[in-house]
């Protein structure tokens, strides 16, 4: 039986400033460090969490779109998680904004493990038209 | 704390740092997320579909990676693991088969509450010498990893 998408279709114009969704859990494992490490190249990473893209998965489990295109991220970083943990993330709406005729909207989270150490915030700004960047990419 | 003293000032190359960027590469970093199903980043078919491009491209998120990683070389993880920051535009798609060089300077230091505050803009070429992603990182070293004042 196919799973029901209970997704709310975006209205960029309804969307509020300051929505903040769910809390979700989930375990950093040693597996997914290594993957990451390895998909990376780099031995030392210390924030795999970026992967995971903590900030918008709550908004893409709301609201169905037609996909994006990452504009802009901002990574801050505060304490490497700790393999096995459990982390917290607070994902929330923190800005929209529309720029030549682009909607884009940005979302920002911050993880904290089950000791309450912060781990890290991110912002990323998406394109929500992107097959606009698509048709530049490939003129 | 006692972590290795440096000073920093403007002006200060932090890199380079090359990736050389491979589908296996996008694909493990996506799936270190349990990421599994076809995307714009690992199946040509959704790139072509949601992008409209003829091949997959790279999460920008992976661009944020390299930068940590240039940012933490320079600064050294006892403290851009703590205060570190990388905030990139992404400008051009990185795609499998692309090698990225990342290179950033000093554009200044200011004194914060809780240490020295280094600012760095960086930019991502890739191998033809376009501009994939600008931006700017910092990070705040604890007076304990600085030089003694005069």
């Amino acid at each position: 039986m196919a799973d029901v998408d209970n997704r709310v279709p975006l209205d960029w114009d309804a969307l509020e400033v300051g929505e903040t969704f769910q809390k979700f859990d989930y375990v950093l494992t040693q597996e997914m460090i290594d993957d990451y490490r390895r998909g990376v190249m780099d031995p030392e990473a210390a924030f795999p969490t970026i992967s995971h893209k903590v900030d918008v998965r709550q908004f893409n489990a709301k609201y169905s779109d037609n996909g994006s295109v990452n504009a802009r991220c901002a990574f801050h970083c505060y304490n490497s998680p700790i393999p096995g943990k459990k982390l917290t993330v607070t994902a929330w709406v923190a800005d929209k904004y529309l720029r030549r005729g682009k909607n884009y909207i940005v979302t920002e989270a911050t993880s904290v493990d089950e000791d309450g150490r912060l781990i890290d915030r991110v912002i990323t700004h998406e394109l929500k038209q992107p097959w606009e960047v698509g048709k530049k990419w490939e003129g | 704390m006692g972590g290795v003293e440096r000073s920093y000032a403007e002006g200060d190359a932090v890199g380079p740092l090359v990736k050389e960027i491979t589908q296996e590469a996008i694909n493990l970093f996506e799936g270190s997320a349990g990421l599994s199903g076809p995307s714009q980043f690992t199946d040509e078919e959704a790139a072509r579909e949601t992008l409209g491009t003829s091949g997959t491209v790279a999460s920008g998120r992976m661009s944020i990676s390299f930068a940590l990683e240039l940012m933490r070389r320079h600064f050294g993880s006892e403290v851009f693991n703590r205060t570190g920051t990388v905030d990139l535009r992404f400008i051009r798609p990185v795609r499998p088969g692309d090698a990225v060089t990342f290179t950033g300077e000093v554009t200044g230091t200011s004194r914060e509450a809780n240490g020295l505050k280094v600012d760095v803009k960086i930019e991502v070429q890739n191998q033809r010498g376009d501009t994939t992603a600008v931006g700017i990182g910092s990070a705040i070293v604890p007076n304990a990893f600085l030089p003694a004042e005069e």
